[in-house]
């Protein structure tokens, strides 16, 4: 019987300030952990065994998936010492051909249906920006190497993480600190590995790709109305609203759209297709959300704009607060990038009236304690704008 | 107290009980044993933790079984004291929990009438007399015994050639599952989830005759309908989930048990229970004593009403001319303590508020309001979430007495501050705890209750002996018994008490005592003067409550473990004290 083995003991650095309150296997995608996603790919193709293995903050990650209905073995990692000790940790219950995950990339259950079956396989994709990841090279359908996250990519095919491999590859993982490493061993010691191609694959390497993710994975919410609605409120499209949660007089809702529990979206809102909103979200009103991710806890003052901006938990952002979405130079880990989205608020960020985010990441419990204030580029974690 | 556990119905009836057993065994676990009925009724027992290889499964293929574990009340934890027990002819058999306070003389009369006693327990008074009144209708028989017992009993009993199970309720919890041709009967929800989420709670004077394909129940000899409601603790919420133990799983979810029960408080009811309230009385045990003495310090700050804290083993001795509110605190809502101290307050003209953790609970019929806490069972014998979520409770009548100042304090921010909490390096001040013989934990103001709980805590779970003291009484006569072996853990955090609380760790330092401080970020003073310090996550400084007892359960929790202890079974202790 094939089993599983789901790695989610890294951090995610390189999602930085999401990261610190959360792994980035529990971020949460329209409103799901990303985890979520990958156990109920794996659940929906009859895998149930299943072994998931944790580090960065393990309490959370082992806390949050008692909450699902399956039951999961759980290893625990004391040293995040790379992807290829984590499986090591898990060795111990590995008998069978096995599928190996990362728990922080979203996988779809036809991917998983297409390797689940191969004795050695890995599942591949198409991307534009293949120095991110492992660019695959093959030899008709096998691979011959992949080579990791390559200054000049010889390919746009890259590996997704995601393997289906014989337990005689737990020989092999001894090679070296990562996976890849490890299965450039095991394509030296002989075996052939099939490269499958992957239909709905998605990694979000840095914090605006969530956004991107977002805005995919909301179009499978089923909508719902199990909150309080006003009758002056107009709801269109996909709209998927939680318990409890308020929608004032005049609030316009369209769809794809998705709000959590307990959430009070105030009159004369605007929320736009995109958004996902979790729990206990307050909305003052007047104000317009769009191509957005709203993390628990948030309160938004009346008169702000939200534009394609992730916003962590706890954040108190004041009246007229806006977001502007531009394309600037930014350094991460030694890369240049220029991506475009609003304003990435860590958690406990808190803004005075009027603060303008320019397409800026903002660092956790940074306070900007004067109204007026622009912010722009990166700003660290404890930050106090004066 | 015990547990019980009965089951009728398809399936292997002893694997079910077992099981259920096990469940229970946080209920008490000096012994155990169960009573198979198939041609002949079959008693296994033993003393000492429940071990599943004593049965032998395969050989006990029954529909109908009934099981005990047992906390010693009266007679020694052995194999013969051991439920369940059996009359002359070993023809009918009976599991209890609670105790028969008249049973020497019941045994007397019995003794007279030829009844041979193979136990020292109270218990096997119940089965000789239903014997004696005994005439092939094991219904009737326990219905003319009932009215001779005086105590409290949950009790099942089986009688050879008879496929049912007779059931009997006062002033001991009993649940039924209803499930589909089958019922479990046990002394609470937990035994019961695993097959069926529909359970009737059985009120005081019920008297139920079990089947299979259902049951029916009588109380003072008239037959009632009970209510069948769905629980909604899941079957994970019981299972330990990766984590070592259960006291490790229960002290990580208190971040989200702490927002959810300040969420599921309804603030309309509690207007209405709270409006005109001048003066209030706790009352709990342990550590819910703890939590009253916190609701205190803030209730007299911020609502500025008086608020007076007692044991509730102390309740009865003093009772106070009462008006106002009588808030009792008990997690399992079966305190016996508790639950008498709040027919006493029915007495005086005192309006009555249970907080508790159980649905159904004997405190919930007692109290004229109940508020829940929501936290999902506590398997742990040591109470760790169920004191967050007391607090969160409490927070929120503070919140509504002082007309939403502390509120201001931004409750909200509490679930970070918890998460964060839990994740503080406490390794160098475990080593230096868990050699010592003797620990003293002391703070002031709103944190002399908070060191309270954690000497508690450390004493529950590791066996060190700890003492907490009022910060300004330790020079009153505690001082002569510091030394270099004495840890002092001191809570000395940013607010009225820190200057103070400085010099008391200066004075405690040159009687030569190490010194673990609990202080803030970048605190240069108290690194210069403490030995170990632990430092905080910045937060307004009611939060700091709720994040100093979280790290002080973990100092107790590492401890323990680093010691080997038996951390979700300390020995002594039940979790729930149902006898005076």
């Amino acid at each position: 019987m094939t089993q599983a083995v789901v790695l989610a003991a890294g951090e995610g650095r390189r999602l930085r300030p999401l990261t610190h309150a959360r792994p980035k296997a529990l971020i949460p995608v329209a409103n799901r952990p990303i985890i979520e996603y990958v156990i109920e790919s794996l659940v929906k193709n009859g895998i149930r065994d299943i072994t998931v293995v944790v580090g960065y903050r393990k309490e959370q990650v082992m806390r949050y998936l008692n909450t699902l209905d399956i039951s999961l073995n759980i290893v625990i990692q004391d040293k995040q010492l790379g992807t290829a000790h984590a499986l090591g940790c898990a060795a111990s219950s590995i008998n069978d051909r096995f599928l190996l995950l990362p728990g922080d990339n979203y996988i779809d259950y036809d991917s998983i249906a297409r390797i689940k079956s191969e004795n050695n396989a890995v599942l591949v994709k198409e991307n534009p920006q293949p120095s991110n990841f492992g660019v695959v090279i093959q030899k008709g359908e096998y691979i011959e190497r992949i080579d990791e996250k390559p200054e000049i990519a010889e390919s746009f095919i890259v590996s997704t993480g995601i393997f289906s491999l014989m337990p005689s590859f737990l020989d092999a993982i001894r090679c070296g600190t990562d996976i890849p490493e490890a299965i450039s061993c095991f394509i030296d010691g002989g075996a052939s590995i099939r490269a499958i191609p992957a239909k709905d694959w998605m990694d979000a390497v840095y914090p605006w790709d969530l956004l991107t993710m977002n805005e995919k994975l909301i179009t499978k919410v089923s909508p719902s109305r199990a909150g309080i609605f006003h009758r002056t409120s107009i709801i269109q499209g996909q709209v998927r609203v939680g318990k409890r949660t308020k929608i004032g007089p005049g609030a316009v809702i369209r769809g794809p759209v998705i709000i959590g529990e307990d959430c009070n979206i105030g009159p004369y809102c605007c929320i736009e297709p995109g958004t996902s909103i979790g729990d206990r979200v307050s909305i003052e009103p007047y104000t317009f959300v769009k191509d957005a991710i709203i993390m628990d806890s948030v309160s938004i003052g009346s008169h702000s704009r939200i534009v394609r901006s992730i916003i962590g938990e706890g954040c108190i952002l004041l009246d007229h607060t806006s977001t502007v979405s531009r394309a600037n130079m930014i350094e991460i880990e030694g890369k240049l990038l220029k991506p475009e989205f609003g304003t990435i608020l860590g958690d406990s960020v808190c803004s005075a009236p009027f603060t303008t985010f320019h397409n800026c990441i903002i660092g956790n419990r940074t306070v900007v304690e004067v109204p007026g204030r622009s912010l722009y580029h990166m700003v660290p974690d404890d930050s106090r704008v004066v | 107290m015990c547990g019980i556990v009965g089951y009728i119905g398809p399936r292997n009836a002893a694997e079910v009980v077992i099981k259920g057993l096990k469940k229970l065994e946080y209920r008490g676990y000096d012994s155990f044993g169960i009573a198979v009925s198939s041609d002949q009724i079959s008693i296994l027992k033993k003393g000492g933790r429940i071990q599943e290889s004593f049965f032998n499964l395969n050989e006990l293929n029954s529909g109908l079984v009934i099981g005990h574990t047992r906390w010693a009340t009266h007679g020694i934890p052995n194999d013969t004291n051991a439920h369940p027990h059996s009359d002359c002819s070993n023809n009918i058999a009976l599991v209890h929990n609670g105790i028969i306070e008249n049973f020497l003389s019941l045994r007397e009369d019995l003794l007279i009438r030829g009844h041979i006693f193979k136990s020292d327990t109270d218990t096997e008074v119940i089965v000789h007399l239903i014997e004696e009144f005994y005439n092939g209708d094991l219904l009737y028989a326990v219905r003319d015994v009932i009215p001779l017992l005086q105590g409290s009993f949950a009790i099942l009993v089986i009688a050879k050639g008879e496929k049912r199970i007779i059931a009997a309720r006062y002033k001991s919890p009993l649940v039924l599952g209803i499930g589909d041709g089958e019922v479990i009967a046990g002394s609470d929800v937990t035994p019961i989830l695993d097959y069926t989420p529909d359970v009737i709670f059985l009120e005081d004077g019920d008297l139920v005759s079990i089947r299979a394909e259902g049951v029916v129940i009588e109380n003072s000899h008239v037959i009632i309908e009970r209510l069948v409601t769905c629980v909604d603790w899941s079957r994970e919420d019981a299972r330990k989930g990766g984590f070592d133990h259960f006291m490790q799983k229960e002290i990580f979810e208190q971040a989200s048990v702490f927002s959810q029960a300040i969420r599921s408080v309804d603030y309309e009811a509690l207007k209405t229970i709270l409006s005109g309230v001048k003066e209030i009385t706790v009352v709990g045990c342990g550590t819910s004593y703890h939590a009253g003495m916190i609701f205190r310090y803030l209730t007299e700050e911020f609502a500025r009403i008086p608020v007076r804290v007692e044991f509730a083993s102390e309740f009865k001795y003093s009772p106070p001319p009462l008006h106002g509110l009588l808030i009792a605190l008990t997690q399992s809502g079966e305190t016996a303590d508790t639950l008498a101290a709040v027919e006493i307050a029915k007495n005086y003209e005192c309006t009555t508020l249970a907080i508790t953790n159980v649905l159904g609970s004997s405190i919930t019929r007692v109290a004229k309001n109940t508020l829940f806490m929501r936290a999902g069972p506590e398997v742990s014998v040591a109470a760790t979430k169920s004191f967050i979520a007391e607090l969160a409770v409490l927070f929120c009548i503070t919140d509504c007495l002082s007309e939403g100042e502390l509120r201001t304090q931004s409750l909200d921010s509490a679930h970070k501050a918890i998460e964060d909490a839990l994740l503080i390096d406490i390794d160098p001040a475990v080593d230096l705890l868990k050699n010592a013989g003797t620990v003293f934990f002391v703070g002031r103001g709103w944190y002399y209750p908070v060191s309270l709980e954690g000497a508690l805590k450390l004493k529950e779970i590791s066996y060190i002996h700890a003492e907490s003291y009022a910060a300004g009484e330790m020079k009153h006569g505690p001082f002569a018994l510091l030394s270099e072996e004495t840890p002092v853990v001191a809570i000395c955090v940013e607010g009225p008490t820190y200057s103070v609380m400085i010099s008391n760790i200066k004075e405690v330092k040159a009687r030569r005592a190490p010194v673990i401080a609990i202080g803030n970020k970048g605190d240069t003073d108290l690194c210069a003067v403490a030995d170990v310090v632990v430092t905080i996550p910045d937060t307004p400084r009611v939060i700091q409550i709720l994040t100093i007892t979280v790290i002080l359960q973990l100092l107790a929790y590492r401890t323990a473990v680093a010691l080997g202890r038996d951390i979700d079974r300390p020995r002594n202790l039940a979790k729930s004290v149902t006898v005076e």
